[in-house]
C-alpha cells in the first residue's frame, strides 16, 4: 500500500515537474516575446526618432521654399512698382505695409546719408510713430561709423549673421524694438547712399538666409531706381532749363519778327502810297510830253522831240518801275486776289515765245520748250504767271549772248510741277545767287551796266510764285548760264 | 435670436470703429442688441475704441479680446475690427463676469472668481454656456478654468479663448464694456434657451512610444521617465537644450508633448513654452504628474483634416437647427503651420456651415472646450493647436 502510496506520490511529483517545466518553459518563452516586443518598440521608437528628425528637416525646407516664393513673388510686385517711380521720394512709398507683411515683417526703415548735412535722414517708416522714428535718428546718427562703415563694404547684417565690426545683435533690438531683423545697404552709384532696415517682433520668426537674400536684392533694386530717379532728375532738369532757353529764343524771335512785320508793312506803305503819288505827275508829264510829240501846240525841233523822246521813254520805265513795285506791295500785303483757274502750260511757254520772238530773233536765240503731257495743266493766276514767265524769259533774254538758248523744261512730282527757265547766258555769281530775289539788287558787273533793269522784276516774280504756294530757285554758273525753278500745283 | 455682423479693416482705427460698429448696427435694424462681441488685431487694442464703440452701442454690454489675425465670412485680416451684435430671444439672458490682475492672484483663485461673478444672479434658472476670454499670457491656463468649473461645474460647457498679439508674446487684450484689459479674463454665462454646438479637433499623431511625467509641478515638468524633460526633445532630434532653445517655436508647434487621457480618443497637446536651466520644459497649461505622455506629429492635411471634423461635430450637435452664428478660436500655431494655406481652413468652415453664414473669429494662444462634444460632455480642457468651433442655432 505504502509503496503504492510512494508510486502515486512520484508520479504526482514527475507531473508537477513537467507541468512546472513546461510553465517555465512558456515563461521563458513569454519572456523571450515580451523582450522581443521591446526591441520592436524600441526600434520602432528609433524610427519614430527618424521620422520626427526627417519630418523637421523637410519642415524646414518647405517652409524655406514657402518663403522664398511669396518672397519672390512679392519682390517681383515691389520691384515692377519700384521700378517705375522717377521721383527718389516716391520710391520708398511704394514699400507699404501690406507688402512688408507678406515679407514677414511690420516693421521697417530706409536712411539715405546726406553728404551735405554730414547725417542720417529717414525716407522710409513702416511701423514706427514719429517720435520713434526721430529717437532711432538720433541713435543711428551717434553710431553712424558703424552704418558708414556697413555701407562702404556692402555687407548685410542680420539677427542670423552680424558683421563683427558692426553693432551688437543686442543693440539692434533694443534700439529696433524687434527680436528679428535685417539691415541691408542700398548702393546707388551716385549721391546719397543708405541702408534698409526691416524687422519683425514675431518671437517665431527665425531669419534664414534667403530672407537675407531677398532684403539684399530689394535694396539693391531701391539703389538702381535711386540712380534712375537721380538721371531722370538731372536729365529733366537741363530740358527743363533748354526749354527755358527755346522759349526765351521763341519770344524774341516773334517779337523781332512782329516787327519786321510792322516794318515791312510801313514799307509796304510807304511804297504804296509814293508809287500812287509818284504816278499823278508822272501821268502828267508823259500827257504833256505826248501833247508836245504830237506838236499840238506847234512843231517840234528835232533835237527837242528826240529829247521829249527820251522823256516819254523815261517816263514809261518809270511808270513801269512804279507799277511793279505797287504790284508787290499789293502782293505782300495780300491785297491781290490770286484767281487760281487751270492753265495750259504749254499755251502760256508759246505765248511767252511769241512775244518775245522779235528779239529772240534779233538776237538769233534759240527758243525750245518741253513740257511733258503730265505737266501741262497747272493751276495758276492768268494775268500773273503770265508776268512770271515774261519776267523770267526775259530776263534770259537780256543777259544770253546771242546764239544762245533759252528753254522752258517741266516735270512733275506728285501734285507739284517744277518749271525751269533755262539759259546759256553769263550766268550769275555764287555770293549773289542769294540776293537776286531781294528788291532793287543788280548784280554789279559790266553786262548790268548795259543791260537796263529796275531790280524789281525778280522780287515780284518771287512774290507771285510764293502767292501760288510755290518756291522759286536759281543754279547758276558763270559763262555757262542759268536756270531759274519755280513750282506750281497741278490743276 | 438675431445676428449682425459689421467688419472694417480701415488703417485708422476710429474710422474703423465707425465703420465697423455702424454696419452691425444697420444690419440689427430696429432690433435691440444685447450684446456684443469685439475682436480686434492687435493695433485696434485702443481705449478709444472702446469708448467709441459703446457710445454708438448705447451701452451694451461688450466682451471681446485682440488677436494676430481676425476671421470673416470675406477672409482672415492681419489688420481689422470686427463686431458681432446679438440680439436673444426673450427666453434667454446672459450674465458678464469680469477678473482682473489674475497675475497677482493664483490663477485657480481668479478662475474661481470669475465663476462666482458668472454666477451672480443665475443660480436659479438654467443655465446652458459659458464663453470666456483670458489673457494669453496667462501660464497656467488650466487652473484658470479648473478655478471657473468649481463653481460651473465640472461638465458644464465652457468654451473659450486666449487673447493673443501679433508673435510678439508681449500683450494681450481684453475688452469688457468700455474698459481695455490685460492681465485679466472675461466672460459671460447663458442661461435659459440658447441652442449650441461646439468641436475641438487639433489633428495631431501620436509618434514613439509613450513615457510617463515622473516629476511636474503645474505648468513645469521636471522629469520625464525619470530623466530630465528637455532629455525628451533631445533623444528625438539629436539637437542639444541650447540648439533646441533656438528652434524652440517651431519643435514646439510641429512636435507638441500630447497627454493620453483616460477613455478619450484625442490626446490634449501641450506646446513647450520654455525649457529651463534644470532640463525642466515650460509648457503652455498643465500636464498632471504621471502622466502619460507622447510627442505629436503634425501636417497640414492632418489640420485640415480636423478642422472638417470640428466643424462638423459642431454642427452634428445642432441638430436639425439652422446655424445662425460660427464663432471659431482658431490656435495662432495652426496659423504658423499652414502659413499661406490657412485660408483653406477657412473654406473649409464655410463649405459645412455654408458660404453665408455669419461666421467670427480669432486665432489665439490657447482654446478651452471640453474634449467631447456628444452626449455628455466631460470637463473643459486647456487645449493648444486645436480649432474650437462654437455654432450657434435658432428656428
Amino acid at each position: 500500500m505504502l509503496s503504492f502510496i510512494f508510486i502515486v506520490f512520484c508520479l504526482i511529483i514527475a507531473s508537477l515537474g513537467v507541468f512546472l517545466l513546461s510553465k517555465v518553459q512558456k515563461l521563458k518563452e513569454k519572456e523571450k516575446q515580451v523582450e522581443a516586443l521591446k526591441a520592436s518598440l524600441e526600434e520602432m521608437d528609433e524610427q519614430a526618432k527618424l521620422i520626427m528628425r526627417t519630418d523637421m528637416e523637410l519642415n524646414k525646407t518647405q517652409e524655406e521654399l514657402d518663403k522664398k516664393i511669396s518672397g519672390l513673388d512679392i519682390l517681383q510686385k515691389l520691384s515692377r512698382d519700384i521700378s517705375t517711380t522717377l521721383e527718389e521720394k516716391q520710391i520708398f512709398k511704394k514699400i507699404s505695409n501690406e507688402y512688408l507683411e507678406d515679407l514677414g515683417f511690420e516693421r521697417s526703415l530706409a536712411f539715405l546719408w546726406s553728404d551735405l548735412k554730414k547725417e542720417f535722414h529717414p525716407y522710409l517708416n513702416l511701423g514706427y510713430d514719429d517720435s520713434e522714428t526721430e529717437k532711432i535718428k538720433t541713435a543711428v546718427n551717434l553710431d553712424k561709423g558703424y552704418y558708414l562703415d556697413l555701407i562702404r563694404s556692402g555687407r548685410s547684417a542680420s539677427s542670423a549673421f552680424i558683421p563683427d565690426d558692426f553693432l551688437t545683435k543686442d543693440k539692434i533690438y533694443q534700439l529696433f524694438q524687434v527680436r528679428s531683423f535685417i539691415i541691408c545697404p542700398i548702393l546707388a552709384q551716385e549721391g546719397d547712399q543708405g541702408f534698409i532696415f526691416v524687422g519683425t517682433q514675431n518671437l517665431e520668426t527665425c531669419i534664414t538666409e534667403g530672407e537675407q537674400e531677398l532684403i539684399t536684392i530689394l535694396a539693391n533694386q531701391i539703389g538702381q531706381t535711386l540712380d534712375n530717379a537721380r538721371l531722370f532728375e538731372k536729365t529733366w532738369r537741363s530740358q527743363q532749363e533748354l526749354e527755358i532757353k527755346v522759349e526765351e529764343r521763341t519770344r524774341q524771335l516773334t517779337q523781332a519778327l512782329d516787327e519786321v512785320g510792322k516794318i515791312s508793312k510801313r514799307k509796304s506803305d510807304f511804297i504804296s502810297s509814293v508809287s500812287h503819288e509818284l504816278r499823278t505827275p508822272l501821268t502828267s508829264i508823259k500827257g504833256y510830253a505826248a501833247i508836245l510829240l504830237a506838236g499840238k501846240l506847234g512843231s517840234v525841233p528835232d533835237e527837242i522831240r528826240n529829247r521829249l523822246e527820251k522823256i516819254n521813254r523815261h517816263s514809261d520805265e518809270l511808270v513801269h518801275m512804279v507799277n511793279d513795285l505797287l504790284d508787290i506791295s499789293r502782293i505782300e500785303s495780300g491785297k491781290v486776289n490770286m484767281n487760281m483757274e487751270g492753265l495750259d502750260l504749254k499755251y502760256i511757254a508759246d505765248k511767252v515765245a511769241d512775244l518775245l520772238s522779235e528779239q529772240l530773233k534779233t538776237k538769233n536765240i534759240t527758243f525750245s520748250s518741253n513740257i511733258p503731257e503730265d505737266c501741262q495743266k497747272i493751276l495758276a493766276d492768268r494775268s500773273q504767271i503770265e508776268r512770271v514767265f515774261i519776267n523770267l524769259v526775259g530776263n534770259a533774254l537780256k543777259f544770253t549772248p546771242e546764239k544762245g538758248k533759252i528753254s522752258i523744261n517741266a516735270q512733275r512730282s506728285g501734285r507739284v510741277i517744277q518749271i525751269d527757265v533755262i539759259d546759256t547766258g553769263f550766268g550769275i555769281p555764287e555770293d549773289a545767287q542769294d540776293k537776286i530775289f531781294e528788291e532793287f539788287f543788280r548784280v554789279e558787273n559790266a553786262i548790268n551796266q548795259e543791260v537796263k533793269g529796275t531790280g524789281l522784276g525778280l522780287a515780284l516774280v518771287k512774290h507771285i510764285v510764293e502767292a501760288h504756294q510755290g518756291r522759286i530757285w536759281v543754279k547758276s554758273k558763270l559763262s555757262e548760264g542759268s536756270t531759274f525753278s519755280f513750282t506750281l500745283y497741278a490743276a | 435670436m438675431n445676428i449682425s455682423l459689421g467688419f472694417s479693416e480701415n488703417k485708422d482705427h476710429i474710422q474703423a470703429t465707425n465703420e465697423a460698429v455702424g454696419q452691425a448696427i444697420v444690419g440689427l435694424g430696429k432690433i435691440r442688441a444685447d450684446l456684443a462681441i469685439i475682436f480686434t488685431t492687435i493695433e485696434f487694442a485702443h481705449p478709444l475704441v472702446l469708448k467709441i464703440a459703446n457710445n454708438l452701442l448705447g451701452g451694451i454690454p461688450i466682451l471681446g479680446c485682440s488677436s494676430l489675425g481676425v476671421i470673416t465670412n470675406k477672409g482672415i485680416f492681419k489688420h481689422g475690427f470686427v463686431i458681432l451684435l446679438i440680439s436673444l430671444g426673450q427666453q434667454t439672458f446672459l450674465n458678464l463676469a469680469l477678473v482682473k490682475e489674475v497675475s497677482k492672484k493664483t490663477c485657480i483663485a481668479a478662475g474661481r472668481e470669475l465663476g462666482e461673478k458668472l454666477l451672480y444672479g443665475c443660480k436659479d434658472v438654467r443655465r446652458n454656456l459659458s464663453l470666456i476670454f483670458s489673457d494669453g499670457l496667462i501660464s497656467d491656463g488650466t487652473s484658470l478654468i479648473n478655478g471657473v468649473q468649481e463653481n460651473l461645474g465640472r461638465s458644464f460647457p465652457l468654451i473659450g479663448a486666449s487673447a493673443s498679439d501679433n508673435f510678439a508674446f508681449a500683450k494681450t487684450f481684453q475688452y469688457f464694456n468700455k474698459e481695455l484689459l490685460t492681465d485679466s479674463c472675461c466672460g459671460l454665462l447663458f442661461g435659459g434657451k440658447i441652442n449650441f454646438g461646439f468641436g475641438i479637433k487639433h489633428g495631431w499623431k501620436a509618434l514613439g512610444k509613450i513615457r510617463y511625467v515622473t516629476r511636474a509641478e503645474g505648468n513645469i515638468i521636471k522629469e520625464i521617465n525619470g530623466e530630465p524633460a528637455v532629455r525628451l526633445y533631445e533623444d528625438y532630434f539629436a539637437k542639444d537644450a541650447l540648439e533646441l532653445a533656438k528652434e524652440l517655436r517651431r519643435i514646439s508647434i510641429f512636435y507638441p508633448i500630447g497627454i493620453y487621457l483616460q477613455g478619450e480618443k484625442e490626446y490634449l497637446l501641450r506646446n513647450i513654452i520654455s525649457i529651463k536651466d534644470d532640463g525642466s520644459l515650460i509648457t503652455q497649461g498643465d500636464i498632471p504628474q504621471d502622466s502619460p505622455i507622447r510627442l505629436m506629429i503634425g501636417t497640414k492635411d492632418s489640420c485640415l483634416a480636423a478642422a472638417v471634423t470640428s466643424c462638423e461635430e459642431a454642427k452634428r450637435n445642432l441638430g436639425a437647427q439652422r446655424t445662425k452664428l460660427v464663432m471659431v478660436f482658431d490656435s495662432a500655431s495652426r496659423f504658423t503651420l499652414l502659413g499661406r494655406h490657412c485660408s483653406r481652413e477657412l473654406e473649409i468652415i464655410k463649405a459645412v456651415f455654408g458660404e453665408n453664414t455669419p461666421l467670427i473669429g480669432i486665432y489665439t494662444y490657447g482654446e478651452q472646450a471640453p474634449l467631447k462634444s456628444i452626449n455628455y460632455l466631460g470637463r473643459a480642457y486647456f487645449h493648444n493647436q486645436s480649432i474650437n468651433v462654437l455654432a450657434l442655432g435658432g428656428q
